[in-house]
């Protein structure tokens, strides 16, 4: 069990930039040998104390449980502290380490997360009181381990911003507030000790809930196995629920979901004007025309499929299943 | 120049909750902490808060228990005011949001826990210090604080006999900046970096108990230093005591539950002292597995029971060493765990320095006495940490107006170019591997004179060197090179305090053992520890232990 682990050689590529200095951002090798089950982490403090002091990361628990060692370990985001090298060097040949993704470099491996912070703090982080239903006084509030469930693995979650990292949404639209932040949201509105859900539920529907692209990237990278876009999926549903589908992308996909129990197929023009309203799809009609030239069968109601029968039946089965209970 | 009514260093527990205190009582208060809060050490914090409020246990019993279990160096009336918080305490972090794992009837779930009487340990899976520490943060975003994140205390600015406030490192800029205070109260936390062997984060480095030290703050009972039985044989992580509330076993080579040799009606739940002792004792006797260690074994608990109710234990035993724990054995040995010393305080958090207030870790009131039990320390925290910002608050309003003058920066400012400038010299990192070689094997759970003795040279040798250190790093951002340094310098100094404090203490009491002197003495040594900064190095000096309705008897468990 403790025999003796041989060392393998661990060549580091390590991205290097302060911009106080200027110049520009370059890779610096380094060789180690380590075991194969050495964190990344303790590779980069190795570095740090006996060949580089002047290299830069954040880190402190070196648990997995602080959320300070972020970083990409061969393009992929992945906390250092619990990342061993063997199998990156198994994979491949090297450990090259960049900083996170989404948030400027400060220097080296350590990047501004005030950005990060800013969009978690958007959700109102904390519990919001309904003022009819105060705490009981002198106790605790009663909560079933059922109701501890329903959290899901959001307390897990050490904001270590590895998803934020890996999210293309985050990239694209400054108005989404990224997964952890999501995450983060439906962990208040399953609480419920929590007076806000609905205000909470409303806002979020208006303010980058629907530009996630579902891409699971965030699942992906998250260490703690939190699944930020299983959340997100779950808070679309209990927005609609809770508000019904007020803002284009939950109409898009209440529609979709309706064209297809209705007749097993998608009734583009049905959608569009299901997504945008009349008004708006007047707006699209120069686009829709376009299309209409090409493919003369988008203006056509389309038949019911044949299953439709058996295809309504999955969706009810599929929505009992997915239930999110409030 | 910044300023504010009350200025708190340190961001965890003890810190956010003195802020909030210190907020609520209306002060303009700033939050000032090296690491972003949420990054903070309590989060590592995995088993549990303890509150007597089970049916079948009273206040009166968590007092006796903690009494007992600091082998009667706590102090009494401190024990039982800190007894009877800790029921509101909970209740008031689960109404702030704190996600606490729940019974069948909707309860707090309790674990029984080392040294205590009955199930008494509140959790929350097995990552309680994340969830109190996330409920916290997120109570204290709608209370108005100004946070400076990633800021470094350099020092404690105190003239005219009372503090005057702090000049610190903004460590993504590298400004030297002072922030004018009435009142400071250090919640810096641990300082478990003294050692090699801990379970304690990279972070944590007595920073604040070393800055109030040097601004001339006593440091109380420094000697006493907890050993957590059961830590990662590599990496000093720590395995919960949790794992053994859920009914793990510690066995030795030959196959034993060898505890049934040291506490034989509590076995592997005998208080920590009790337990390390124990491992080292097996383990030199020759009775560890090759290597130097014993095991902890949770296999007999199923799948289930280890998966659901130890899911942290089982993720760190399976990613920092390799190991299965529903199917194999976890190697353990014990490591530094906690400091029972710390900035000395009364009840309120208030220091021998006037405008100077401590609470966490980093202080000590003191309710562990000569060993702390675990759940514990949570609660103090957020019990002083309450103390503490609200004594603060009271004293800043009506305290003449404080100062921090450029004087007191530029001495800083030039304090940090001294260490860049230099052209040859030891590196931080050189001197930090020294000094703590020199803890973990001279100044570990078992004590003898020549080795204390040998460990105070070195670490004067040390401290020689590191007036010599040279930081090569000369970047302005995030200069780690530049923190370590500084950093090193504060562990030198409470290492030598611990050092010269357990050379004097001639008696074995809760986790300080000598060898030479095996036997508890009350007679002499039922006193605290007082450490005062001299040129020559410590000045010590002893308080009484303060006394209410239990009489001192013999631990056995
Ligand atoms: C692995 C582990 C498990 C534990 N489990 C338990 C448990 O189950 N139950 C229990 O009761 N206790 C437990 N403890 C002990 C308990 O967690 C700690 O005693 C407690 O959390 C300390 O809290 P604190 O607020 O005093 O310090 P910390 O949480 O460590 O906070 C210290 C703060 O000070 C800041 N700081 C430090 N230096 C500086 C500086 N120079 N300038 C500015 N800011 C600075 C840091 O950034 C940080 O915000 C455990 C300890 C460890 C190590
Ligand atoms: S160092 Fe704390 S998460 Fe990696």
């Amino acid at each position: 069990m403790f025999a003796e682990e041989k060392l393998i050689p661990v060549p580091f590529d390590v991205y290097r930039f302060d911009p106080a200095q200027g110049g520009e951002p370059r890779y610096q090798h380094y060789e180690l040998k380590l075991a194969p089950h050495t964190p990344v982490l303790s590779g980069l403090l190795k570095i740090r104390d006996e060949v580089d002091p002047t290299l830069a990361l954040r880190y402190s628990c070196r648990s997995a449980i602080c959320g300070s060692c972020a970083m990409l370990v061969n393009s992929k985001s992945r906390l250092a502290c619990r990342t061993p090298v063997g199998p990156e060097v198994a994979k491949h040949g090297r450990v090259v380490i960049d900083p996170m993704r989404n948030q400027p470099v400060l220097r080296d491996l350590v990047v501004d997360q005030r950005g990060f912070w800013s969009n978690y703090r958007r959700i109102e982080p904390r519990l919001l009181l309904d003022p009819s239903r105060p705490m009981p006084e002198g106790r605790p509030t009663q909560m079933t381990p059922a109701q501890v469930d329903r959290f899901r693995e959001t307390p897990r979650c050490i904001a270590c911003a590895s998803c934020y990292s890996a999210c293309p949404a985050v990239e694209a639209d400054p108005e989404f507030p990224g997964p952890m932040a999501l995450a983060k949201l439906y962990r208040f509105v399953v609480d419920p000790r929590d007076g806000a859900h609905d205000e909470r539920l409303r806002k979020v529907q208006l303010s980058g809930l629907w530009l996630c692209l579902r891409c699971h990237l965030c699942t992906e990278a998250c260490p703690k196995d939190v699944r930020p876009s299983e959340r997100i999926r779950d808070l679309k549903e209990l927005a609609v629920r809770s508000q019904g589908a007020t803002e284009r992308g939950s109409r898009h996909a209440v529609g979709f979901l309706e064209n297809i129990a209705e007749a097993g197929q998608l009734n583009e023009m049905k959608l569009v004007r299901q997504t945008d309203g009349l008004v708006g799809t007047v707006g699209q009609l120069g686009q829709g025309l376009r299309l209409a030239r090409k493919k003369p069968e988008l203006l056509k109601k389309p038949r019911t499929i044949d299953g439709v029968e058996e295809v309504r039946k999955l969706y009810e089965a599929l929505q009992k299943d997915e239930e999110v209970p409030l | 120049m910044q300023r504010h009514d009350v200025v708190v260093v340190g961001a965890g527990l003890a810190g956010q909750r003195a802020a909030l205190a210190a907020a609520q009582a209306g002060a303009d208060v700033a939050l000032v902490s090296k690491l972003h809060p949420l990054r903070s050490h309590s989060g590592a914090a995995q088993g549990g808060i303890n509150a007597a409020v089970g049916a079948e246990d009273s206040v009166e019993t968590h007092i006796y228990d903690t009494v007992k279990g600091s082998d009667y160096l706590g102090d009494q009336d401190a024990i039982e005011f800190f007894c009877q918080s800790a029921g509101p305490t909970v209740v008031e972090m689960e109404h702030f949001g704190t996600i606490f794992s729940r019974g069948e009837d909707g309860s707090l779930a309790r674990r029984a826990f080392g040294g205590a009487g009955f199930p008494r340990t509140i959790y929350a899976a097995d990552r309680t210090g994340l969830a109190l520490l996330q409920a916290i943060y997120e109570h204290l975003g709608g209370v108005p604080v100004t946070t400076y994140e990633e800021w470094f205390l350099l020092s404690i600015v105190v003239r005219d006999g009372r503090v005057q406030g702090i000049v610190a490192l903004d460590r993504r800029t590298g400004a030297v900046e002072g922030i004018a205070a009435k009142a400071v109260v250090i919640a810096t936390g641990p300082a478990g970096r003294v050692y090699g062997r801990t379970t304690n984060a990279h972070s944590c480095t007595g920073d604040g108990i070393a800055a109030a030290y040097r601004a001339g703050a006593y440091l109380k009972d420094m000697e006493f230093v907890q050993f957590h039985p059961t830590a990662l044989l590599e990496s000093g992580i720590l395995i919960t005591e949790g794992a053994r509330g859920e009914g793990g076993y510690l066995k030795n080579r030959l196959g034993e539950r060898f505890m049934s040799k040291y506490a034989p009606h509590v076995l592997e739940l005998a208080s920590r002292d009790v337990v390390s002792r124990a491992i080292v004792t097996e383990v030199n006797a020759g009775n560890g597995f090759p290597g130097g260690y014993v095991t902890l074994e949770l296999m007999h608990l199923g799948r289930e029971k280890v998966e659901s109710r130890l899911q942290e234990i089982c993720d760190f035993s399976r990613s920092f060493a390799g190991i299965d724990p529903v199917t194999q054995p976890i190697p353990v040995m014990p490591a530094q765990h906690y400091m029972m010393g710390g900035v000395g305080t009364n009840i309120r958090g208030e220091t021998n320095l006037r405008g100077l207030y401590a609470a966490g870790e980093a202080a000590c009131v003191s309710i562990h006495g000569a060993n702390r039990l675990g759940g514990n320390s949570l609660l103090e925290t957020l019990v002083f940490g309450k103390q503490a910002g609200t004594a603060a608050a009271a004293y800043a309003k009506d305290a003449p107006d404080a100062a921090v003058t450029p004087a007191d920066v530029d001495r800083e400012t030039a304090a940090l170019h001294a260490l860049e400038d230099r052209k040859d010299g030891e590196s931080p990192q050189r001197i930090r591997a020294d000094l703590q070689q020199t803890m973990d094997s001279r100044v570990g759970i078992y004590r003898n004179p020549d080795d204390l003795h040998r460990a105070l040279v070195e670490v004067r040798a040390l401290q020689a060197r590191w007036r010599a250190v040279r930081v090569e790093d000369r970047s302005s951002t995030y200069n780690i090179d530049l923190t370590d340094a500084l950093e090193v310098g504060h562990l030198l100094d409470l290492a030598e305090v611990i050092a010269v404090g357990a050379i004097a203490r001639t008696e074995s009491r809760g986790a300080h053992t000598r060898v030479d002197f095996p036997k508890r003495d009350d007679q002499n040594w039922m006193r605290h520890t007082m450490a005062r900064r001299t040129p020559e190095g410590p000045e010590l000096s002893y308080a009484p232990v303060a006394y209410t309705r239990w009489e001192p008897k013999e631990r056995v468990y």
